[in-house]
Order: structure tokens, then sequence, then C-alpha cells
């Protein structure tokens, strides 16, 4: 037992002077993790907080642009600003000199175009409904000048898409809204009845999200759910460099070598250095949980709601530690610098990051990445915090990632056992 | 008298290596002795050194170690082994008196007794002032101080020391010299080797020349001197290895 005290506190010392591994533990995580919650927060707002800043010129000759214009402002998307007579270059010139992103350009027959459409349509309609005869202007195709939309290079694709998808379902709803009036004009009832018009625009359908989960506590997924424990799983991993770097040091300063000619077994000397290490990854998920939970409301960001599985939770985070000394175990025993066990644990790390999902989600990911990210700790990992902080942690849904990271331990352990042995440690 | 090492046609090859590193070398070690081995540089001093302590695996031959001249396994001699490498080995982050603790206690040595040893081992060599300084700022001349106080906090009955003054001042040549003879004289049979000749002279009372992985003479350093009718044995050392460079 005194050996096994001595070489924990031996670990443990090794550890605390290591001033530049431990600001790698435990700083750089937590400025990762605010920095990029709250830039996925930020995002989130952009899009759902009337924060997306829209230009539009509008020239159309009627009074349809207007109308446009006003079901935008209402929509609560949008902060519209309005400028007269802007030709197309004048409107990129603005999108690159100014900060704003995007623009419309409401065509000139705008009105007029959405209203022959809807002439059209409402004559098809009742020519098929037997109340007209057949009129050959309604199947003649219609030419209608394109609304144009100006966005800065920088704009994100996806972003515009769902812009673009957005002004779609407003056009969706003002053409539907034309047509009934047509339709109510065709049959010679003057007006259309006001409620029904407002039906078109106002009070549109709603779609309720859920997100599918089996806890009874209601987690709402939101950019601390899923930050929090992807940056705690790379802060585990990335003490790679610490402690693959101080097994390297440790072997070329030959107190392994001394350690062979003294009655002690080398199996303590890695027991120690797992424990310690186990601690400091369990010590990194708990700053990092509580800086989720309590710190994070502070900025403005959602606080973090733990799983109700807490055993679960306690089960992955052993595992996950776990892996990730194994790993850095591993990268340690195999190099032969420092320097190589510190750039190729990081580069590996941050590999297996990307490819595990840490950064972005695995599912936008082509299959065959997909695929490829299996392959990574790190995906396991965030597989089953997913599971625990968004999915409810029920234990068949925790089943695959416990098995794929026993598997992963018992692999790295063997190798570095095979390693040791190989050069006469053990 | 009895040896209480027995090396007997002791061969290694590295591995991807042609050449033996040693080849077919046996001698034997009594008890209180002072034994030097030596040979210019790639002779295979390390590497026989190394075989004796279990650090790498012989390619052939054996070593035999004996307790009350009875064979007794390396694996159980290693509490009472003392192994001073050429290379430091401890933990440069860490104070002497850190280093002492965690090496004493893996030796199982208790509390007490291991503060009482650190106290002593560090005062004789004269550590005590920086007992709790990082050795990562000592001289070599500390340092080296440092990796012998290690390989002798568990009082050995066998100490193999590599180059134990290789790099370090006069000063602390003659306290690390100074210290052997003490440990000598309390009954530690010592091994060592160097590539100073006149402390070995002075230090060794047996001798074993090697070169090239091959054992050239192993006898007492007077019977060395009667034989080849020499005083000197850096001379004695140039006369049976020659003068051409070892790189």
């Amino acid at each position: 037992m005194q050996k096994l005290i001595a070489s924990i506190k031996k670990e443990f010392l090794l550890l605390i002077y290591d001033k530049v591994g431990l600001l790698l533990m435990y700083l750089m995580p937590i400025i990762l993790v605010i920095i990029i919650t709250i830039v996925q927060d930020s995002t989130f707002k952009l899009v759902n907080e009337n924060n997306i800043e829209l230009l539009i010129v509008n020239n159309d000759e009627g009074n349809l642009g207007d109308t446009l214009i006003s079901i935008l402002e209402q929509s609560g998307t949008f902060k519209i600003e309005e400028k007269d007579g802007f030709t197309s270059k004048e409107i990129q010139k603005q999108l690159l000199n100014d900060n704003q992103m995007l623009a419309f350009e409401i065509p000139t027959k705008f009105s007029e175009n959405l209203k022959e459409k809807a002439r059209i349509l409402s004559t098809s309609m009742l020519t098929e409904f037997g109340l007209f005869e057949e009129d050959s202007s309604a199947s003649t195709p219609l030419s209608i000048s394109p609304l144009k939309m100006y966005y800065d290079p920088v704009l994100q694709e996806n972003f515009r898409s769902s812009i673009v998808n957005s002004i779609y379902s407003f056009l969706g709803a003002l053409e539907s809204k034309l047509m009934v009036e047509d339709l109510y004009a065709q049959m010679g009832i003057e007006d259309a009845p006001q409620q029904m018009e407002s039906q078109f625009t106002e009070n549109r359908m709603e779609i309720q999200q859920i997100s599918a989960n089996t806890s009874s506590n209601q987690i709402i997924p939101n950019s601390t759910q899923h930050n929090v424990p992807a940056w705690s799983i790379f802060a585990m991993f990335f003490m790679v460099i610490s402690l693959g770097s101080n097994i390297v040091k440790e072997r070329l300063s030959g107190s392994f070598v001394r350690l062979q000619t003294i009655p002690a077994s080398f199996s303590l000397v890695l027991m120690s250095k797992i424990f310690i290490y186990l601690i400091v990854a369990i010590s990194q998920l708990a700053v990092i949980f509580l800086l989720g939970k309590f710190f994070f409301p502070l900025l403005g960001l959602p606080s973090l709601t733990l799983p109700s599985n807490l055993l679960g939770l306690f089960v992955i985070s052993f595992l996950s530690a776990f892996s990730a000394i194994s790993f850095a175990m591993l990268v340690g025993t195999y190099a032969k610098t420092q320097e190589q066990a510190s750039g190729f644990g990081a580069i590996t790390v941050l590999i297996f990051a990307a490819i595990g999902g840490i950064w972005v989600p695995s599912f936008v990911m082509p299959e065959y990445l997909q695929n490829i990210g299996k392959i990574s700790p790190l995906h396991w990992c965030l597989d089953g915090y997913y599971t625990l902080f968004l999915k409810g942690g029920e234990w068949n849904l925790l089943l695959p990632t416990i098995l794929f990271l026993i598997i992963f331990i018992f692999v790295c352990q063997i190798f570095i056992y095979l390693k040791l042995k190989i050069q006469n440690y053990i | 008298m009895n040896p209480i090492i027995e090396i007997s046609s002791v061969s290694k090859t590295y591995k991807g290596s042609l050449e033996k590193s040693l080849d077919d070398v046996s001698f034997s070690v009594t008890k209180g002795e002072k034994i030097g081995i030596f040979g210019p540089n790639g002779a295979g001093k390390t590497t026989l050194i190394s075989i004796i302590c279990g650090i790498i695996p012989k390619s052939d031959g054996e070593v035999q170690f004996y307790q009350d001249d009875s064979p007794i396994l390396l694996r159980d001699m290693l509490p009472k082994l003392g192994y001073v490498p050429q290379d430091f080995s401890f933990y440069e982050e860490l104070s002497p008196y850190q280093n002492l603790k965690y090496f004493g206690a893996l030796y199982d040595i208790p509390q007490k007794k291991l503060e009482e040893k650190i106290d002593h081992l560090l005062n004789v060599l004269g550590l005590s002032k920086v007992k709790h300084k990082k050795v990562v700022k000592f001289s070599g001349g500390m340092k080296r101080r440092v990796n012998l106080a290690i390989g002798i906090i568990n009082n050995p009955d066998i100490l193999f020391l590599d180059e134990p003054t290789v790099g370090v001042d006069v000063q602390s040549k003659n306290a690390i010299i100074a210290y052997l003879e003490e440990l000598n004289k309390n009954g530690t049979t010592i091994v060592y080797t160097s590539h100073h000749m006149n402390e070995a002279q002075e230090f060794c009372n047996q001798i074993v020349l090697i070169d090239k992985g091959t054992l050239i003479e192993s006898d007492s350093l007077d019977n060395l001197f009667k034989k080849y009718d020499e005083q000197n044995l850096e001379h004695l050392f140039l006369r049976l290895t020659g003068i051409e460079y070892r790189d």
C-alpha cells in the first residue's frame, strides 16, 4: 500500500508542477465551451429572435410589394430597412460596405404578376368545377419577373436557404390570399370575407417541435445541452498532451529503467497514473458541468439540465475518462519523443473530434464519413452523453456506447502491455 | 571465497545488429569486492551491467546471484541491489527529498527509517540545503549526487554504478568516491564502470577489462600489474585495448 500511495503522490506532484499541462487540460476547454456555446446560441437567436437585417428595394408599381413587406415585418423574423430607387449595383455596394448581409429587390411587375397568376389559377379551378367555359389564356405559361435576393458572399449557404424558404412561405400565403380574392371576384361576389383573407397570412398552422426523449424530465435541446458534454469529452482527450508527454519523459529520463531494478511492480506505476488522471478527467467534467449549470445563465446562455439517469452519467463519464487515459497512455508508450507524443496526440484528438461530431453534428456529414467517425472514441463518448443529456438516458440506448468504450479501453491496454513487454519493462 | 554473482558465457546481440555487443563474457564477483569494469567506448560495459541487473535480456549465457552460498533469483535479490545508471534517472521536476521519498517507498522502507536515511544521505552528499529545491535547477555534479543517493537509498548489498563520476567537478567526484569507500567498508559490494583510470586505480581492487564485447582480462589489480609489469592502470588499459579511436 505504501508503494501505491507513494506512486500516486509522485504522479500528483508531477501533475501540479506541469503548469502548461494543467492550463491545457482545464482552462482551454473552459474557454472553448464558453465561446462555442455563445457563438451557437447567437446563431440560434439570430434566426429566431428578429435579428436578421433585411434591406428591401421595392420597385413594385402596385401595392403587393408593400403587402409582402408588411407580412415580413409582422412575422417577427426580420428587421427591414427600405431603400427607394436603388439599382442592382447600388444594392451590392451597400451589402459590401455595410453590415447588412441580405437584400431583396421586388420587381416592378410584382403585383401585376402575382395577380395574373392568381387569376389564372382561380380561372383554372372554376373551369375544372364546370362553372366556366375553358379559357385558353389560363393554360398559357406566365412570365414572372423574379424576386432578387442579394447576399454578402460570406453568408453560408444553409443560412441563405433558410431565408429563401421563409420568404417562399410568406409569398405562398400572399398568393393564396390573392387567389381566393380572385375566386370571389370571378364568382361575382364583390369582396372576399375579411376573416378568410386574414386566415392565410395570420392564422398559420403552427408546427409544434417535440424532442424525442425517454425521460420524464422535459429536456430542451439547446446550445448548452449540446456543447457542454461535447467539449468536456474534448477536454478529457486533450490530456494526451500532458499524460502522453509525461510517460515519454519518464521513459527517456531513465526512471522506468531504474524501476526495473527496484522490487516494485510496473503495473503500480501505471495504476497510479490511471488513478490520478481519472481524478483529473472527472474534475474536468465537474468544472465544465458546474459552469454550464451556474455560470452560463449569467452570460445569458441556457442553463445545463443534468440527466435524470445519474448512474448512467457516472458510468459514461468513467468510461469516457478511462478511454481518454488509455489513449493518452498508448500514445505515450509508443511515441519516441515528447514532441511526437504531444504533436501526434493533439492532431489525432483533433481528427477524432472532427469525425466524431464534436464540432459539427455527425448527421450533416457524408455517409462514408459518418461510418469512419464510428472509429473515433469521441464519437461514442458523445453518443453516450447525447443519450443522457438529450434523449432521456435509457440503459438500452447507452449499451452500444458502453460496449464500444470497454472494447476501446481493452484494445489500448493490450497494445500498451505488448509495447512495455517488448521493451522489457514488464 | 564463494562468489555472490557468477556471470557465465554471457552474450548479447541487439535486434537488427549483426555484431555481438557481448561475446561469451564470464567472470565472478565475490562479497566485499570493488570491481571496476573498464573498456573503451562501445566496449559493452553498460550492456553488461544492464544484463546483470535484468534491465535488458541476454541473448545467451547465465547470470546467477547467490545469497549465503545458495542460488537466488534476481527478482528476490532486488531489495538488496542498488543501481546507479549513467543517465540521470529521476524526476527533475521533483526535489531530492521527494525523489528519495518516492524511490525509498518503493523499497517498502518504513517511514521513520526512510526519513532518517534520506537525512543522512542528503547530509553526506552535501544536498541538505537544497533538499526541497527542484533538481532541474541543479548543476551536473549535484544531479550526479542525487542519482547516487537514490541508488543507495535501500542500503544495498551489491551496488552497480555506471560511470557515476562522469562530467562532475573534482569536489563532487571526491564526495562520491569517498562515500562509495564508506559503503564498501560497511559491506557493500561495488561493481562500477568508469573512464577515469586514476580514480579507478585508487578505488578498485578487482578489474574486468572488455573490448569489442570480449573479455580481455579479469583479475585483481595487483595481479594484473604483476602480470604486465605495469604500475599505472591507464598505461595498462592502452596497452591492452590499443590507442586508436573508438567512435
